[in-house]
């Protein structure tokens, strides 16, 4: 590519005919051409048939035509420029530029321009190869353009899921509204038809219906206000819940105390325990302890490796003495829960007073938040 | 127990909801001053009672036009406004001027909790959320009642 330097060796030193060079050059695939600066405006002195086939031109249309005939509209003004520059000082230069046809069709000419000197070091013409880059050029502007489509796709799918997530969170916003406005309903209707039936049996489970349709409301007040749809604190439900279970006593001779670990469970275990909960509770408040006689109820709930542990106890008569309920609607539901959550229950009489044990496998989603919480208190668990 | 008879003004379009608080609210020993199904009617009863007290719930009949209505009914300064509502993500930051929200579903010890609150408040004593899950104040950062808004 430097032709900076003389040969070491002219062609005659070798032994080589100078004819040989013109006959390879003429019969060369490599268009190329052959200018003299002696003469005015520098003109094209000899071309080869390639650079006449890339061209489209006959050689008697180019023959003493400076090369400026194949610029055009395209050809960027800078790059003649430069070449002008390099041809003025005698220096090579490998330059792309467009070029025209006679056609008038345009084509990426990839072309190097380089003085041919003689022994003396006199610039006796200049050469130029040229090659058709057109497809090069081509090939990169495919390369952009999928680019830019690709890029195009991926934020349309973007926007798509964007604008899908968006409807979800609505969507959940409003089933989140639905349900709570619905036990709102199912509680105000409960208590109004309390509040019509006189006092007795009726009153008592209309009333009994209420309450536990609270304690379900409390669950779903708590699930969703957090933000988190997959995980409910049990100590924080404990809290409240025994907040409402104390309010709902006649006098204060009954204590309740609660002593919860910090329980983080699956959304699917939150209702049945609370109903579970609330049922051994509220009957422990209102059938352990008749006739004034004070009492304690003691509400613990603990975590061990892979299960649930909760106690429930009172120093009130025990279950043998205790006015027996007409339908032991209470115990049955309760059972019928630790059976859906695959749990064991053990009911004991211990002087004084009824000892309730329960213990509950913690679902996968439970686990998988304890998990987390003990790796540093992550405050959402993957789902 | 502190709690004076407040005048109470409940806007909400749920029927059952509505007569079910009103009966509670008559237990608690407060006066109802009318009920209110959509904004114009709420708006309307807010101007002709100048009520101590309203309830609001964000879906009305006409939309979810409650803050609307709080935002109206705030306006006289002597109506405090407690949204009551199970759509607390509607409420706007500034809570449009109510006090603050009562979550539903809610318990008849919440509202009662929540009412002894206001009256304790308008009548100028300490006044403490202790215990009151379900009731959330509007964050306000200028007034001391910041520290007691939960979380």
């Amino acid at each position: 590519m430097t032709h900076r330097e003389p040969p070491r060796a002219g062609a005659r030193e070798l032994g080589i005919d100078a004819g040989a060079f013109v006959a390879a050059f003429t019969a060369s695939p490599t268009p190329m051409v052959l200018t003299d600066p002696h003469q005015p405006d520098n003109p094209i002195i000899w071309a080869n048939d390639a650079f006449l086939a890339l061209t489209g031109y006959a050689w008697e249309e180019i023959d003493g035509r400076n090369c400026r005939l194949l610029q055009g509209p395209g050809t960027d003004p800078h790059a003649v420029q430069r070449l002008r520059e390099a041809v003025s000082v005698g220096r090579p230069i490998e330059i792309e530029l467009i070029n025209y046809r006679k056609d008038g069709s345009s084509f990426w000419n990839g072309m190097t321009v380089a003085p041919v000197r003689d022994a003396t070091g006199r610039i006796m013409h200049f050469y130029s190869a040229q090659a058709d880059m057109t497809g090069k050029y081509r090939h990169e502007v495919a390369m952009k353009d999928a680019k830019d489509e690709l890029e195009r796709r991926v934020s349309e799918q973007t926007a798509h899921l964007r604008a899908a997530l968006e409807q979800k969170t609505a969507l959940l916003h409003e089933v989140d509204h639905r349900v709570k406005n619905n036990l709102q309903v199912i509680s105000s209707l409960m208590l109004l038809k309390a509040r019509r039936t006189p006092q007795g049996e009726a009153r008592d489970a209309l009333q009994g219906m209420a309450e536990r349709i609270g304690a379900l409301s409390t669950v779903h007040r708590m699930l969703y206000s957090a933000g988190d749809v997959t995980r409910f604190d049990l100590r924080e439900f404990a809290e409240d819940f025994v907040s409402e279970l104390v309010a709902g006593l006649e006098s204060d001779r009954t204590a309740v105390s609660a002593e919860f670990d910090s329980i983080a469970v699956s959304a699917a275990m939150a209702a049945p325990l609370a109903l579970m909960l609330h049922e051994l509770a509220t009957n422990a408040v209102r059938h352990a302890f008749p006739d004034s006689r004070p009492g304690r109820v003691t509400i613990t709930a603990q975590r061990s490796d892979q299960s649930l542990r909760m106690l429930i106890e009172d120093d009130g008569v025990g279950m043998a003495c205790g006015v027996p309920n007409p339908a032991g609607f209470g115990r049955s539901l309760v059972e019928m829960v630790v059976r859906q959550l695959r749990g064991v229950i053990a009911w004991s009489d211990v002087s004084p007073g009824t000892r309730v044990e329960i213990t509950v496998p913690l679902d996968a989603i439970s686990l998988q938040s304890a998990l987390a919480e003990r790796a540093g208190g992550a405050e959402w668990a993957a789902r | 127990m502190t709690t004076s008879a407040l005048r109470i003004l409940v806007v909400e379009d749920e029927v059952l909801i509505a007569l079910e608080l009103e009966c509670l609210l008559d237990d608690l020993g407060h006066e109802i001053v009318g009920v209110a199904g959509s904004s114009a009617e709420a708006i309307a009863l807010g101007l002709s009672t100048a009520p101590d007290v309203a309830f609001v719930d964000i879906h009305l009949v006409d939309g979810p036009t409650g803050v609307e209505v709080a935002r109206a009914l705030s306006a006289d300064p002597h109506t405090t406004v407690v949204f009551m509502t199970a759509n607390a993500k509607r409420i706007p930051d500034d809570f449009a001027g109510a006090l603050g929200v009562i979550a539903k579903p809610y318990s008849e010890r919440v509202v009662a909790g929540a009412l002894r609150y206001v009256a304790d408040r308008r009548a100028g004593l300490a006044v403490t959320l202790e215990g009151l899950d379900g009731f959330r104040l509007a964050a306000r950062p200028d007034e001391p009642d910041a520290r007691f808004s939960p979380r």
